[in-house]
């Protein structure tokens, strides 16, 4: 399937035909053929034309640094393509443009990331050697881990206060390096979700559902496979 | 201003809701000939539209974020773009208010069919024991009905609506008219297992999800979606399975977006009609008829009684009582979710099945409360599966792994192998739970608000840290590992926010007389004779059981009793 590329979502009236198709099926026979079940879900799925991307949210050096980070969180591998293959830039990239708050989470967070490359190697994100990238994450990552358990004892303490609403718990900021813990986490969860909902991620987890059937049926194999891996073997 | 009502049609019933109590009330008389308005104050549904059945995240530009990323600011559909959920948590100019030292979230739906176009379709009877649970333990209000009176009207509701299960003669949780159920999934042989070794009974679940062609409707075709609407009516919802075939009848008219203000009684005890605003116009409107049906949901129905003041009734139909907005309830909700090595490079198949568990674990210690901390029970629900990855399914596990070729293998490899436990029990009413007219507030129509109170009591507190300890033994038996929070954590956040199980019940219960209740046994007022209630506002008490199926089957029984009273004229 195609990369993540601007959408021509799939003409309604065409699925609807499809849809009220699976129904009439299933009405006249009480049950549906695999055929009729595929059909439906590869026209449902169906790919998007691929078009050339025209950015809407960012500058050419904030949209190549998104690139490359896409290309770190989510790598290619042997099974598949990276995130920025995916379309993960493009997806931040969209929204961004569709909302002021999120394009300025993501242009101060870009500058952020510069300036601090430009502190630890004085040169910019994307220009900086790949193990100065990755050093400089790897930095982020371990100053997250850090909060986090900083904040795990400071619920634990706060166990007594049943009806706190933990959504306004005050993160404490893991010192200089806070506003880039705070960056990392919107470009990751945005880069993952656009790598993990589109057709490349799909089959990288091998998703193999939202399809039609007239019986369910699990596979002997599967149960074998876990039952044999249990305590219950 | 009000219509004159002289040129208006007198109906035989006029409806208020079209969820499941209302959608059955329409059922029950457009079968027997009656003549009905319905009034429903979200729009009409349109199924094609509104039901993204199939659609893939990748069919979207915003992949199910919505427009600029809305679900990130904690602004997206509840339960999701993909769900069908048409309202919410809080919906614009209609608030309501909480009280002081309360919590409460009330969830309301407004569109034809209401909730029952994506609930949970969890399809359970109340056990024998239900009905009478103060004789019991001496805690709460025993029902006026017992098991025998309903029982007649579960197996009618179970055989329209098509539920799947099987037969299992377990006490807590009575046998019905069940269509086969599907097979369990690996994860759930895995649990079943589990719970054979702890004592624990493990069964097929119980779904409003037909697995034979019904009345016209197609059997499940396992795309596992229901709570985005199903476009096949295979997961039953009122609106496509008892409003539109009762609206081909010509007798049914349906009002949307009419929003109810309150019943009209002629002063001498009787409903004449029911007055509500015209969303479209903003005028207010009348609409007449020999009886009225109250069905918006268990605190819609006791704010329009409450709202319904006359100089007969100063402080509302069933006020009088003073039990008008008392001992509303929940479900007590805790959820903990594991992972478990064994399912690990499992060969992938295709989980999404019936759209919810195969499987899950009726309440098994229901003699053995002597042995407990807490009275009552719960029932477990179960989640695992290879879901369709959609926005958010990973960021947990992307915090966890941090980043790179690592965190990718890590969420590959760990797909499907995590399962998750709801618990959903049985809250004991309490004096502390009432919603009453906020003394200030209206909504945009002009209608006075509910302002609500809520606490937890300790039985719940208690019954909650042994579903935490059961799940987890459940859990460490499968050779799995409780997945995030340390234990600490979960006794700190251990218990669902009052509201957000969405099984909020009570508020006019019913009862023997006009001093201990609101309605008689026949969801029929005390003080208003033709004036019925049928919804969950009825309820005495709230067993574990999901309340939707009791709602049909109570307001099937309520409307056979109000079209025999009104055969006999009195009503």
């Amino acid at each position: 399937m195609s990369d993540f590329v601007q959408i021509e979502t799939i003409e309604p009236v065409g699925r609807r035909a499809v849809i009220r198709g699976i129904a009439a099926a299933l009405m006249a026979v009480g049950t549906l053929d695999l055929d009729a079940a595929q059909h439906v879900h590869e026209s449902t799925g169906a790919e998007k034309a691929k078009g050339t991307y025209k950015v809407k949210a960012f500058e050419p050096a904030e949209f190549k640094t998104l690139e490359r980070l896409a290309e770190i969180i989510v790598p290619k591998d042997a099974t598949s393509g990276s995130a920025r293959d995916a379309g993960a830039p493009e997806f931040i990239d969209t929204l961004a443009g569709q909302n002021e708050t999120l394009a300025n989470i993501f242009h101060g967070g870009l500058a952020w990331v510069d300036a601090e490359m430009r502190k630890r190697h004085q040169t910019t994100f994307v220009d900086a050697q790949p193990p100065q990238q990755i050093a400089m994450l790897d930095a982020l990552v371990a100053a997250e881990r850090d909060e986090a358990l900083r904040r795990s004892e400071e619920l634990v303490y706060e166990r007594s206060a049943r009806y706190k609403d933990f959504s306004g718990y005050t993160v404490r900021r893991a010192g200089d390096l806070g506003p880039g813990v705070f960056f990392f986490d919107w470009v990751r969860k945005m880069t993952v979700d656009a790598f993990y909902t589109s057709p490349i991620g799909v089959k990288d987890l091998n998703y193999i559902g939202n399809r039609a059937y007239s019986k369910y049926t699990v596979p002997q194999e599967a149960m074998d496979y876990a039952m044999k891996r249990s305590p219950f073997a | 201003m009000a219509q004159n009502p002289s040129t208006q049609d007198i109906y035989d019933a006029v409806i208020v809701g079209s969820g499941a109590g209302g959608g059955t009330a329409v059922q029950v008389l457009i079968d027997k000939g009656l003549r009905v308005a319905l009034l429903e104050a979200g729009p009409m549904l349109d199924v094609q539209t509104e039901f993204k059945e199939h659609k893939w995240p990748s069919d979207y530009d915003h992949r199910g974020a919505e427009d600029g990323g809305a679900a990130y600011f904690g602004k997206g559909k509840p339960f999701g773009f993909f769900s069908t959920t048409s309202g919410g948590w809080q919906l614009d100019g209609e608030p309501y208010t909480v009280g002081e030292g309360s919590q409460f979230q009330w969830f309301r739906s407004r569109i034809l069919g209401g909730r029952t176009n994506h609930y949970g379709r969890m399809s359970f009877r109340f056990a024998e024991y239900d009905f009478k649970p103060y004789d019991r333990d001496g805690l709460g209000t025993n029902w006026p009905i017992s098991y025998q009176d309903i029982a007649p009207y579960y197996d009618k509701a179970e055989e329209f609506i098509g539920i799947c299960g099987t037969q299992e003669n377990v006490a807590s949780c009575p046998d019905g008219k069940f269509l086969p159920a599907p097979p369990p999934k690996v994860h759930e042989a895995l649990i079943k297992k589990a719970s054979d070794k702890l004592g624990i009974i493990c069964i097929a679940n119980r779904r409003a999800v037909i697995t034979k062609p019904l009345n016209g409707r197609a059997a499940c075709h396992y795309c596992g979606q229901c709570g985005r609407g199903c476009q096949t009516a295979s997961a039953y919802s009122s609106s496509q399975v008892q409003v539109f075939p009762a609206m081909k009848t010509g007798r049914l008219k349906v009002f949307d977006l009419a929003m109810v203000r309150e019943v009209l009684t002629d002063g001498n005890g009787k409903a004449t009609g029911i007055l509500y605003i015209d969303k479209r116009t903003r005028t207010e409107k009348v609409i007449r008829a020999k009886t009225v049906v109250l069905a918006a949901s268990a605190c819609e129905s006791t704010r329009i009684l409450m709202n319904s003041r006359s100089k007969e009734f100063p402080n509302g139909i069933g006020g009088g009582s003073g039990l008008l907005g008392r001992y509303l309830m929940d479900t007590v909700g805790f959820g903990l979710s594991g992972y478990v090595p064994a399912m690990e490079g499992m060969p992938h198949y295709d989980t999404d099945g019936n759209g919810g568990a195969h499987m899950f674990m009726p309440w098994w210690l229901w003699d053995k409360h002597n042995t407990l901390d807490f009275p009552r029970g719960y029932h477990i629900e179960i989640g695992g599966g290879y879901g369709m990855p959609g926005v958010g399914s990973y960021h947990g596990a992307a915090r966890r792994y941090g980043y790179g070729a690592e965190m990718k293998k890590n969420i590959r490899d760990g797909y499907g192998a995590s399962i998750g436990f709801a618990g959903r029990g049985e809250m004991i009413p309490n004096e502390h739970s009432y919603s009453e007219l906020d003394p200030t507030v209206v909504d945009r129509w002009g209608i006075p608000v509910l302002r609500f109170h809520f606490k937890w009591s300790d039985h719940e507190w208690r019954q909650a840290r042994h579903m935490e300890k059961t799940f987890a033994e459940i859990i460490t038996t499968m050779g799995g590992r409780v997945s995030g929070l340390s234990a600490a954590q979960r006794e700190a956040d251990g218990i669902s926010v009052p509201g957000t199980i969405i099984h909020e019940v009570g508020g006019a219960r019913m009862g023997s007389s006009a001093k201990n209740s609101v309605l008689n046994g026949y969801c029929q007022t005390h003080d208003v004779k033709n004036l019925f209630v049928m919804d969950g506002a009825s309820f005495v008490s709230n067993p574990d059981k999901n309340p939707t199926l009791t709602i049909n089957a109570l307001a099937w029984r309520a409307s056979d009793f109000m079209f025999e009273e009104m055969r006999k004229g009195n009503v």
